[in-house]
């Protein structure tokens, strides 16, 4: 068998060129496959991130009407103590209480309808991290006249506002009288969702409280869990403990984004598998080639006595050698160009990412890779390069040895 | 003597053509241990067909080979590649030597096949490459030899499974007149100090007039067989 080896290894650099185009064309298919894959995964991801961390939250809890009709009537009631009973559920991170209303923002001379969250500024920053999300001004710091406002940039753009600039929101209170107030700009900030930065302001829970004329009233809880993975049955025992709220988790609340994601997490490894099935097309015409200029050299090993099992497999050995130095190299390479785009990034402003942006998607990747999928794209070269070796091997060992011999 | 190889009423036809064609005609012969025979005749005679049918590498339409009383023709596939891997060596007319191999390697492989033990393996491939005049030349490959040094491996490498008969198909057909001079000499050395039946087809006279037997064929039959 050692021999065999040998033989298989010298085999492969018979003809340096070809074998060494061959293994060029695997690696830039495995390159070419995982970088796609990871591209399309960490656009996805990265929208999940953010759909989660700044927007949804892993589970909200809302008054069952509230979904459908989102006025300030349908609260939940004793929102604030049912808050920190969820808060002291054994595997939640954080919670936030938002009272959150439907209005409209009005600038001098613009407005637009949009969704007004009053929230508790601690609460917020450790729920949906909204802190950190600020581009221009600062976070719920100033104590002045007039209440401050947190309004996305794109929104800003809309009605043409800046930080400081004063805007009024209209909005029904609880006994649907409709209410307008005054607010300033104190913050501006960013999320790649477009739409969400445009239809989202967040004020103090404290400033709705008084002018929707009910203290603490909560329309929402959200909730952060430890382990996101278990965000159906964290959901589920929420439910359990308050039967009469509607709880939903994120993938409800999110659902293109859900299936989007169950989708590639299944299928990502096909959509480089059929890179990879391109490839060993290759592969299987480089073997082919080798085995049909070396009809003579079977013939010959047959002839003095080497079994037909042997020569197969010599073909075989020949095949996983050449697609092993591929495929370890085209992973290697991989793994440090995914090392290098999760670090840096890839920008994609420029090459049409302001659409992007409008369907919730970051303009900037980082990409990233579970280590499994290397070691499954590893096992499908090796698979698909020894089904490419087999036609040609079995070629191989169907010569007759006589006919062999005598071939030219 | 002790026969070697005897055929009983050999024949072999072939049907690929306009009409079938009897490469082999119902040849009756015996071969001795230790001779040194050349099988001649012109092109398309039957001798390279003759000499597939007893080297097990091509089956008769009919009759019997028997090589030291196993009859070959019977033999199925499997046991007739172990048969050729213990009991025959062939030498090729182009020498056919595994190019990725040094002449070492290629003259152990056969053994390694027979797994011999790789010291014993080893000492032999040297000492048959010494005596076919290549001990310089053990760990280099095929393609840095000449076509007479490439040869002499591939008698070397006959000799490597101690063969109860070497085939070799027009072995000197490719090479100069030194070279094949030096093959011829080293193969009836090795005929006589070895007792190693031989057994040749060929054109060549420088053969011919080596070999201490000379059998012709004739449109695949027999027309004369003269022991020198």
């Amino acid at each position: 068998m050692k021999k065999i080896l040998k033989i298989s290894w010298r085999n492969i650099w018979r003809n340096k060129i070809r074998s060494s185009i061959i293994i060029i064309a695997i690696i830039i298919g495995i390159m070419g496959g995982i970088f796609s894959g990871a591209i399309r995964l960490a656009a996805e991801k990265q929208q999940f991130e953010e759909a989660v961390d700044n927007r949804t939250s892993h589970i909200q809890v809302h008054h069952p009407k509230f979904v459908a009709n989102p006025e300030a009537r349908f609260y939940i009631k004793n929102g604030i103590h049912i808050a920190k009973e969820i808060e002291a559920i054994d595997g939640v991170h954080s919670v936030s209480e938002r009272s959150v209303v439907e209005g409209m923002v009005a600038s001098a001379n613009l407005n637009a309808g949009v969704r007004i969250k009053g929230v508790d500024a601690l609460a917020e920053a450790l729920t949906t991290n909204l802190n950190s999300l600020i581009t221009e001004g600062t976070y719920f710091e100033n104590e002045g006249r007039l209440p401050s406002i947190i309004i996305g940039e794109a929104l800003a753009n809309t009605i043409n506002v800046s930080v400081g600039s004063r805007i009024v929101l209209t909005f029904q209170d609880i006994k649907g009288e409709m209410i307008s107030a005054s607010f300033v700009v104190e913050g501006l900030y960013k999320l790649s969702s477009r739409r969400f930065e445009e239809s989202t302001v967040f004020i103090q829970s404290k400033n709705i409280y008084d002018l929707i004329g009910k203290e603490k009233h909560v329309t929402e809880i959200a909730v952060v869990i430890d382990d996101v993975d278990n965000y159906r049955l964290m959901a589920e025992k929420i439910r359990k403990a308050f039967p009469e709220l509607d709880v939903k988790h994120w993938a409800d609340m999110e659902p293109s984004l859900y299936y989007s994601l169950e989708f590639l997490n299944q299928n990502l490894i096909w959509m480089v598998g059929i890179i990879i099935l391109g490839v060993s097309f290759g592969l299987f015409n480089t073997i082919l080639m080798s085995v049909l200029e070396r009809v003579k050299e079977f013939g010959i090993l047959m002839a003095i006595g080497m079994k037909r099992t042997k020569v197969f497999l010599m073909i075989i050995f020949e095949t996983i050698m050449l697609s092993f130095i591929a495929g370890v190299s085209g992973l290697i390479l991989s793994y440090g160009m995914i090392r290098h785009f999760k670090v840096k990034g890839i920008n994609l402003e420029g090459v049409g990412a302001e659409g992007l942006e409008d369907f919730g998607y970051a303009t900037v990747l980082y990409l990233d890779l579970d280590p499994q999928m290397y070691f499954q794209i590893g096992i499908m070269v090796m698979v698909f390069a020894v089904l490419a070796a087999v036609y040609p091997a079995v070629k191989a060992i169907r010569l007759s040895p006589v006919e062999a011999v005598r071939s030219e | 003597m002790k026969t070697v190889i005897e055929t009983k009423n050999l024949v072999k036809v072939y049907n690929g053509g306009v009409a079938p064609v009897k490469a082999v005609n119902n040849v009756n012969i015996k071969f001795n241990e230790g001779e040194f025979t050349a099988i001649v005749g012109p092109s398309g005679s039957g001798k390279t067909t003759f000499l597939n049918l007893i080297g097990g590498l091509d089956k008769p339409t009919d009759g019997e080979i028997f090589i030291e009383n196993v009859d070959i023709s019977k033999l199925k596939e499997r046991k007739l590649f172990d048969f050729r891997l213990k009991n025959i060596g062939f030498v090729f007319q182009s020498y056919n030597l595994i190019p990725v191999l040094t002449a070492k390697e290629n003259v152990s492989f056969i053994m390694l096949l027979q797994k011999m033990k790789s010291n014993e393996m080893n000492k032999r491939a040297e000492e048959l490459l010494q005596a076919v005049g290549l001990g310089d030349k053990m760990d280099v490959r095929p393609s840095k030899l000449s076509g007479g040094q490439q040869q002499r491996v591939a008698v070397a490498r006959a000799l490597a499974s101690k063969p109860k008969f070497i085939l070799a198909d027009e072995p000197t057909a490719n090479l100069d007149t030194q070279s094949a001079l030096n093959l011829l000499d080293i193969m009836a050395r090795l005929n006589k100090e070895e007792n190693i039946t031989l057994l040749f087809s060929t054109h060549d006279q420088r053969v011919i007039d080596r070999a201490r037997r000379v059998v012709t064929l004739i449109d695949g039959a027999v027309s004369e067989d003269v022991n020198k």
